[in-house]
C-alpha cells in the first residue's frame, strides 16, 4: 500500500516537474526567428507598390530556418522536391540547414499536425507543407502563423486556405483536367470508350481538384464519347492502388483505360495490368514520373502520361518561402518576384479556392515513347 | 510477491529512462522545457493517452479492445454528421456519447455474455465501426463546427491547460483510485489472473467485463469528440491506426498482455516516456521513420526483459521445487 502511494506520488511529481520546471522564463518567443533588423539595406523596401514595381529579387545569405514537409516520407516525387529545395538553399546561401521532415505514410495526418506544431514550438521561420490532412491541419497552421511563421503550401494546399499564406501550384488545376481529358481521348481514339479514375486519398485536395476539373472538361462535345465510370481511391499506397486497379477491371469488363492522377497510383495500376497481361485491353494514363513509368510506356501499358517537374516545384517553393521569410515579399496579391533560374512569378488569386493566393508554376510535359527515355535518366 | 518486485523494477527502469530522456531533451533543445512545448507534447497525443487509461483496465483484465480507434473515428464522424444535419451541438454531443455507451455494451455483450474472445469481437468492431464512420461522412471533410467547440479543443481552458489535458489528469486520478484502491480494481486483477478462480470466489466476472467494455468505448467516444474539436474538421479516416499507439503505451508500461499484472504508475511513466521521447526526437529533427523504430525497439525490450527475468526466476524456483506461481492481484489485498 505505502509503496503504491509512494509510486503514485512520484509519478505525479514527475508530471508536475515536467509541467512546471520551465517556469516563467519560458515564453513563446521564437529564438531563431530572424529579427526584421537583419534585413540588409540593399533590400527593396517592403512598402513598395507591388503591382507596378520591378520584380523583387532575393538577397542571398540571410539566415532563415525552414522546414519542408511532404505528405509523407519514402516516395520519389517528394525526394525530388527536396532536391530542388536544397538547390535553391545553396543558391541563396542560407546558412540555416533546410529540414526535410515528414510523417510515415500510415500516420500522415496526425504526423503532419505534429510536425507543424513542433516546428512552431521551435520557432522556425517558414514551414512548407504538401498538405495531406485536409482542413484538419488548419488549426496547427493558424497557430504557426499566429507565432509569426510563414506557412507556404506546395503540391497540395489547405482547402479552406486558413493558416496558409501562399500556395505554390505546380500547374493550373483546370489545365490538369484538360490534359487528362486530352490524354484519354488520344489513347481511346475518336470513337471514345469507358474509363475510370484511380486517385490517391479521398481527402487529397490536389487530386480532388484535378478530377473535378477533368469532369468539367469532359462536358466539352469534343469528349462526348468518353464515359467516366467510377472514381476509386488507392490512398497513395502501392498495394491498395494495385488491388483497386484490378478490382476496376473485374467490375467493368468494357473499361479500356484507367486514369490515375497520382504517381503512386499510375505506377501500381500499370504494374497490375502488366502482371495480369491486360495491357492490350486496359491502358493506363495519368500523372507519373518518367523514371518509374519508362518501362510501361515502352511496352505500351501506359502509352501517354503527364507531369511537371517536382525538382522545379521544390526549388520555386523554397525560393518563394525564403523571400517571404526574409520580408522581401509580403505574400500579397499582385506582388512580382524573381525566383532564380526559373524566372519571374506573380502572386495571384487561386481560382480553385475563394480565400487562397497562389503562385502558378506550370507547365505540363506529356510523356510518350518519343521522350520518356530521355526524361527518365 | 516476486512479480511485485519485478514490476517495481520495471517501473524503476522506465523512470530511469524517462529521466535520461528529459535531461537529454532539455540539453538538446532550448524550447523543450517551455510551457508551450510541454502543453503541446500532451495535446498532440491527449486523445490517445486518455484511451490508454481505459485500455490498461482491459488488458489487465486479460482482454483487448482493438476497436477503440474506430470508435473514436465513429464518434467524431457521427458528431460531424449530426452537426451537418443541423442538430444543435450540445444535443449532437449527447447523442454521440450515448451511441458510445451502446457500442461498448454491444462489444461487452458478445464478450462477457456470449463468451466470444475479445480479440475477435473488437477486431470486427475495428472494421465495422470504421465502416459506419466512413458511410456517415463518405469522402468528405466536415468542419465548420461552432466557435466555442473549436475553442475548447484548440485554446487553453485553465491557462495553459486545454480541456482535453485537464480531462486526462482527472481521469488519471480516477483510474488510479478505482484500479489500485477499490474492490472493483481488485476484481479486474483477479479475473485477469484466473477467470475460473475469480468466478468460483464469487466475483461477478460478466458484470466486470461488461462494465470495462462500456467504459472503454465511452472513453474512446469522449476522446473522439475531443479530437474533432482539436482538429476542427473530421473525415472518415480520423484516428485511424491510433489503437496501436494506445496498446503500445500500455504494454510498454509493464502491463502483461496475458492479463493479471501491471499498474497505472507503469502506464503513466510509459506515457510520459513515449511523449517526451517523441517530442525530443522531433525537436532535434529526427525523422518519423527513426522515431517509429525507436519506439518499436523499446516495446520489444518491454516484452523481452520481463520474459527473460521470469524465465530466469522460474528456472531458479524449479530448482527449489516450490512450484508456487505468484499472483500479482493479491498485492492489492491490503
Amino acid at each position: 500500500m505505502n509503496k503504491n502511494l509512494r509510486a503514485v506520488v512520484s509519478l505525479l511529481t514527475v508530471a508536475m516537474l515536467l509541467l512546471a520546471a520551465c517556469g516563467p522564463a519560458a515564453t513563446t518567443a521564437a529564438p531563431t526567428q530572424v529579427p526584421p533588423t537583419k534585413a540588409p539595406p540593399t533590400q527593396p523596401p517592403p512598402t513598395q507598390p507591388p503591382v507596378s514595381g520591378e520584380p523583387v529579387k532575393a538577397t542571398p545569405g540571410q539566415a532563415v530556418s525552414m522546414v519542408l514537409l511532404p505528405k509523407f516520407l519514402g516516395i520519389l516525387p517528394f525526394d525530388q522536391a527536396h532536391d530542388g529545395a536544397e538547390e535553391a538553399a545553396t543558391e541563396l546561401k542560407n546558412p540555416e540547414a533546410l529540414q526535410f521532415l515528414g510523417p510515415t505514410p500510415e500516420n500522415s495526418v496526425a504526423g503532419q499536425i505534429e510536425i507543424v506544431t513542433t516546428a512552431t514550438t521551435q520557432g522556425v521561420d517558414a514551414i512548407m507543407i504538401s498538405n495531406n490532412a485536409g482542413d484538419q491541419i488548419a488549426p496547427a497552421a493558424k497557430a504557426a502563423v499566429a507565432a509569426g511563421i510563414k506557412v507556404v503550401t506546395w503540391d497540395s494546399p489547405i482547402p479552406s486556405a486558413e493558416g496558409e499564406q501562399l500556395f505554390i501550384a505546380q500547374v493550373d488545376f483546370d489545365e490538369t483536367g484538360t490534359v487528362m481529358a486530352d490524354m484519354a481521348l488520344s489513347i481511346l481514339g475518336a470513337d471514345g470508350g469507358q474509363f475510370a479514375v484511380l486517385s490517391a486519398s479521398p481527402d487529397a485536395a490536389n487530386q480532388n481538384a484535378w478530377i473535378a476539373a477533368m469532369q468539367e472538361a469532359l462536358k466539352d462535345p469534343k469528349y462526348a464519347n468518353l464515359e467516366l465510370l467510377d472514381i476509386v481511391y488507392g490512398n497513395d499506397q502501392s498495394e491498395d492502388s494495385y488491388n483497386q486497379a484490378l478490382a476496376l477491371v473485374d467490375k467493368y469488363p468494357d473499361m479500356e483505360l484507367i486514369m490515375a492522377p497520382t504517381t503512386v497510383g499510375i505506377a501500381a495500376a500499370a504494374k497490375a495490368m502488366q502482371d495480369e497481361g491486360l495491357c492490350d485491353k486496359v491502358k493506363i494514363s495519368g500523372l507519373g514520373l518518367p523514371s518509374e513509368m519508362v518501362s510501361y510506356t515502352l511496352n505500351d501499358c501506359a502509352p501517354e502520361f503527364a507531369l511537371w517537374s517536382f525538382v522545379d516545384l521544390g526549388y520555386l517553393t523554397y525560393y518563394t518561402s525564403y523571400l517571404l521569410a526574409t520580408g522581401a515579399i509580403e505574400g500579397k496579391e499582385g506582388e512580382t518576384f524573381e525566383a532564380g533560374r526559373m524566372g519571374t512569378y506573380t502572386i495571384e488569386k487561386d481560382p480553385t479556392r475563394d480565400a487562397g493566393l497562389r503562385v502558378l508554376m506550370g507547365p505540363f510535359t506529356v510523356y510518350d515513347k518519343t521522350n520518356v527515355e530521355a526524361a527518365s535518366k | 510477491m516476486r512479480n511485485l518486485r519485478r514490476l517495481k523494477s520495471w517501473e524503476g527502469l522506465l523512470l530511469a529512462i524517462l529521466v535520461v530522456v528529459v535531461v537529454n531533451n532539455a540539453v538538446q533543445s532550448p524550447v523543450y522545457l517551455s510551457v508551450e512545448n510541454q502543453v503541446n507534447l500532451f495535446q498532440l497525443f491527449v486523445e490517445r493517452i486518455i484511451v490508454a487509461l481505459a485500455m490498461t483496465f482491459i488488458i489487465i483484465n486479460g482482454e483487448i479492445d482493438l476497436s477503440v480507434a474506430s470508435v473514436m473515428g465513429l464518434a467524431s464522424c457521427l458528431l460531424a454528421f449530426l452537426h451537418e444535419q443541423s442538430v444543435p451541438m450540445p444535443a449532437a454531443i449527447v447523442v454521440t456519447l450515448t451511441v458510445g455507451v451502446i457500442v461498448g455494451a454491444f462489444n461487452g455483450f458478445w464478450i462477457s455474455v456470449v463468451g466470444l474472445p475479445s480479440l475477435a469481437v473488437t477486431l470486427a468492431g475495428l472494421i465495422g465501426y470504421r465502416g459506419v464512420a466512413r458511410i456517415l461522412v463518405e469522402d468528405r471533410s466536415i468542419g465548420n463546427f461552432p466557435e466555442w467547440f473549436n475553442r475548447l479543443g484548440q485554446q487553453p481552458l485553465l491557462d495553459p491547460l486545454p480541456l482535453a489535458s485537464i480531462i486526462f489528469f482527472i481521469l488519471l486520478v480516477v483510474a488510479v483510485v478505482v484500479l489500485q484502491y477499490s474492490a472493483f480494481g481488485r476484481y479486474v486483477y483477479v479475473i485477469g489472473n484466473n477467470r475460473e478462480v475469480a468466478r468460483y470466489s464469487g466475483v461477478k466476472v460478466r458484470r466486470v467485463k461488461m462494465m470495462l467494455f462500456i467504459a472503454s468505448s465511452t472513453i474512446a467516444t469522449l476522446a473522439g469528440l475531443l479530437l474533432a474539436a482539436r482538429l476542427g474538421a473530421v473525415r472518415g479516416s480520423t484516428a485511424e491506426g491510433f489503437e496501436l499507439d494506445i496498446i503500445t503505451m500500455v504494454l510498454l508500461g509493464g502491463v502483461s498482455i496475458f492479463g493479471g499484472s501491471g499498474t497505472l504508475v507503469g502506464v503513466g511513466l510509459s506515457i510520459l516516456l513515449v511523449l517526451n521521447l517523441r517530442n525530443g526526437m522531433s525537436l532535434v529533427n529526427i525523422t518519423s521513420n527513426t522515431q517509429t523504430g525507436v519506439i518499436g525497439a523499446l516495446l520489444i525490450l518491454s516484452v523481452l526483459i520481463p520474459n527473460w527475468t521470469q524465465d530466469a526466476r522460474s528456472l531458479l524456483s524449479r530448482r527449489r521445487r516450490t512450484g508456487h506461481t505468484p499472483v500479482t492481484g493479491e498485492e492489492k489485498g491490503g
